[in-house]
């Protein structure tokens, strides 16, 4: 037997303990056979499914200063595993997810991967967070082609997932960062607001969201006026002091945002400090809620800082229950009030009781389940991708159909687009009356 | 510790002959290793940014640029790069990786000048950067601004290790040096005595007695003279006096 790894016994924890509502006693003990199989599986185990289990593999952000949207983007999926499981399962087989924490960083990312490949052997990678740490295991999946691995419905929009030389080994649900910045672009030069500078994460995710600010503006015959950057990690208890000056010296009409909520709350915080007045637009990433919690946490007159805040969003309002997806999200997520694993849990970190991230977990889940539906009675990773293109226009609920084909690996493509009224975050009907 | 007035001019000559090596050696040290690690951090950006110049055509012309920007940023990782930023052929920045924003300098500077530059960048230390150009120069152009202050740390760090090596055979030296010139100086200092016992001897009429007299080496035979030279000097002791043998 090996020994008692802290690997181990996170795979043991979530087996046996926090998942135990719905994983079979035979599951919990975490015990591996010689030849790597779980104690008592068949050969299909291999490949993450056993008579009992189809194992799922994440890796991201639980820790950090970015840790809230791994944790959301988890509780959101777990709220409907757990309800599946709770049901019976996938034709008999409990949703099991072995999670792993990068600290939203590359190189653990990295790590992890190889981890839940060649140790762990999962059926599949589901609910990946960051752009920079979801490009550099991409190449990773190319590696595996040979064994149908592929990645599902990672929470980034940026385009390396989505196009050669690695698309085809990765499906997506949510909209782009091409498409959410464009979507900004369209928006804020539609009321006039042509000066458009750019507040951007220096790596990859910035870069993604940087180069679709820029293909929209050149789109329309214009160019960015400005553009300021932060090193992946920062804080809100950080200073952008500098960063708000570069752009202030650019005079923009309108700021876009590519970054994480720490960072970004920082930034609007000294913005507005400083005397920017000019709305300032995150993308869905962003984790809007935690941004706001930490301005209205902060500052005695958050109303003040909130009113320059525009965040696209890739699902609905979470408080629209008038749709179906939202209205059963807010059921499970109440009934099941999701956590992480003991071994991952932040003690300091209190959940949101509904959030837009954890809301795309949640759609994330329904799909990968509806998918895994389709396998049939012996799921084979070999299937998968055939089983992903039988996706034709379904209904999720969410008021969009779904399709999937070879050209096309994005399942949908609406963006939303919210603004902070009383505290919370609404739906922006109005451009014009808002920030014209 | 007593050093003998006899020895203080070679004692200076050794601390003096010390210092010259210190300072030589260092010298030496410190432009070698200037001009080698100058070189080699050189030459390794060129492949560096030479690399990245290679790998970059197919993404520029095929793919999203976060994967331009994935690439530099694994390449930043290596120790004495501090920056790298990649413009295309009309000097548009497609990737970098300077937080808070690009500096005024490179801003001014000519985005396709391959050549490498020496950079004072505001607030900042000072670069030595590098280009390379992307499919000739039409696709644009790669450049890597690396540290100094770490060839200054580099040098800082051998020099040290010098110094202290030489410091420390300095101490030894030094305290050996005088060791063997107080041992060296110990029978000059005997002869005195003795020479002064014998003076003594004239004025009280006692004999001179001293372990000198029975050495075989140069002490001996001057002190043996000193012997001598007292009984010449008295006629009346001459007749038992022993003449000293030549050295």
């Amino acid at each position: 037997m090996r020994a008692f790894t802290r690997r181990r016994f996170l795979h043991s924890s979530l087996i046996g303990g926090l998942a135990s509502p719905w994983l079979a006693p035979a599951s919990a003990s975490g015990q591996v056979t010689t030849s790597g199989l779980p104690a008592g599986a068949n050969l299909a185990v291999y490949e993450g499914v056993s008579d009992s289990e189809i194992l799922l593999g994440t890796s991201a952000a639980f820790s950090g200063p970015s840790r809230g949207l791994g944790i959301e983007l988890y509780r959101g999926a777990q709220a409907y595993f757990t309800h599946v499981n709770q049901q019976g399962g996938v034709s008999g087989r409990q949703i099991a997810l072995q999670l792993y924490d990068d600290g939203y960083q590359p190189v653990p990312s990295v790590q992890n991967t190889m981890k839940l490949l060649l140790e762990d052997h999962v059926f599949a990678l589901f609910g990946y967070v960051g752009t920079p740490t979801v490009t550099r295991v991409l190449p990773i999946l190319k590696k595996f082609q040979q064994e149908n691995v592929y990645m599902f419905f990672p929470f980034t929009g940026a385009q390396p997932q989505r196009e050669p030389p690695y698309g085809e080994f990765a499906f997506n649900l949510r909209a782009s960062y091409r498409e959410e910045t464009a979507g900004l672009v369209e928006n804020f030069l539609g009321i006039g607001r042509r000066r458009i500078a750019v507040f951007y994460q220096a790596d990859a995710y910035g870069r993604s969201g940087w180069a679709g600010v820029r293909e929209a503006l050149g789109a329309h015959g214009e160019q960015m006026v400005g553009e300021a950057t932060y090193t992946r990690g920062a804080s809100f208890s950080g200073s952008m002091r500098r960063q708000v000056e570069i752009l202030m010296n650019t005079d923009p009409d309108a700021v876009i945002c590519i970054g994480a909520y720490g960072a970004c709350a920082a930034f609007l915080r000294d913005a507005v400090d400083q005397g920017l007045e000019a709305p300032i637009a995150n993308l869905s990433f962003v984790g809007s809620e935690n941004l706001l919690q930490l301005i209205t946490d902060s500052v005695d007159d958050s109303e003040r800082y909130a009113r320059y805040l525009v965040n696209s969003q890739v699902v609905p309002s979470y408080e629209d229950e008038s749709i179906p997806v939202v209205k059963e999200y807010g059921e499970l997520m109440q009934r099941n009030n999701p956590q992480l694993p003991e071994i991952l849990r932040q003690p300091d970190y209190v959940p949101f009781e509904k959030s837009f991230v954890s809301l795309e977990g949640f759609v994330n889940a329904k799909l990968m389940v509806e998918i895994l539906n389709r396998l049939g009675a012996s799921p084979t990773r070999a299937q998968l991708e055939e089983a992903v293109f039988t996706v034709r226009d379904f209904d999720l609920g969410i008021g969009e159909h779904v399709s999937f084909s070879e050209q096309r690996r994005q399942g949908m493509q609406r963006l939303y687009y919210t603004v902070v009224d009383n505290g919370r975050f609404v739906p922006l009907d109005d451009w014009q009356a808002r920030f014209g | 510790m007593n050093i003998q007035k006899l020895f203080r001019i070679p004692l200076f000559g050794i601390f003096l002959l010390f210092g010259i090596i210190a300072v030589s050696t260092s010298w030496v040290c410190i432009a070698t290793v200037d001009s080698q690690l100058s070189e080699e951090y050189e030459s390794n950006s060129m492949g560096i940014a030479q690399t990245i110049a290679d790998a970059s055509v197919d993404i520029i012309l095929n793919r999203d640029l976060s994967a331009l920007q994935s690439l530099i940023d694994q390449f930043l990782e290596i120790q004495g790069i501090s920056y790298i930023y990649i413009v295309n052929e009309n000097g548009e920045f497609l990737a970098h990786t300077f937080v808070p924003g690009i500096p005024q300098e490179i801003l001014a500077s000519d985005p396709g000048n391959t050549e490498t530059v020496e950079r004072q960048l505001s607030g900042a230390d000072s670069y030595v950067e590098v280009g390379s150009p992307i499919l000739a120069g039409v696709a644009g152009t790669v450049h890597i601004g690396m540290d100094k202050s770490v060839i200054t740390l580099k040098i800082q760090q051998a020099v040290g290790r010098q110094m202290y090596l030489i410091s420390s055979i300095f101490v030894v030296g030094i305290i050996a040096a005088i060791a063997l010139m107080n041992l060296a100086a110990k029978p000059i200092e005997n002869l005195l005595v003795f020479a002064v016992q014998l003076a003594r001897e004239q004025e009280s009429g006692q004999t001179a007695h001293s372990a000198l007299l029975e050495r075989k080496d140069e002490a001996g035979q001057l002190a043996r003279l000193l012997l001598y030279f007292s009984k010449v000097a008295d006629p009346e002791k001459a007749g038992g006096g022993v003449l000293p043998s030549s050295p």
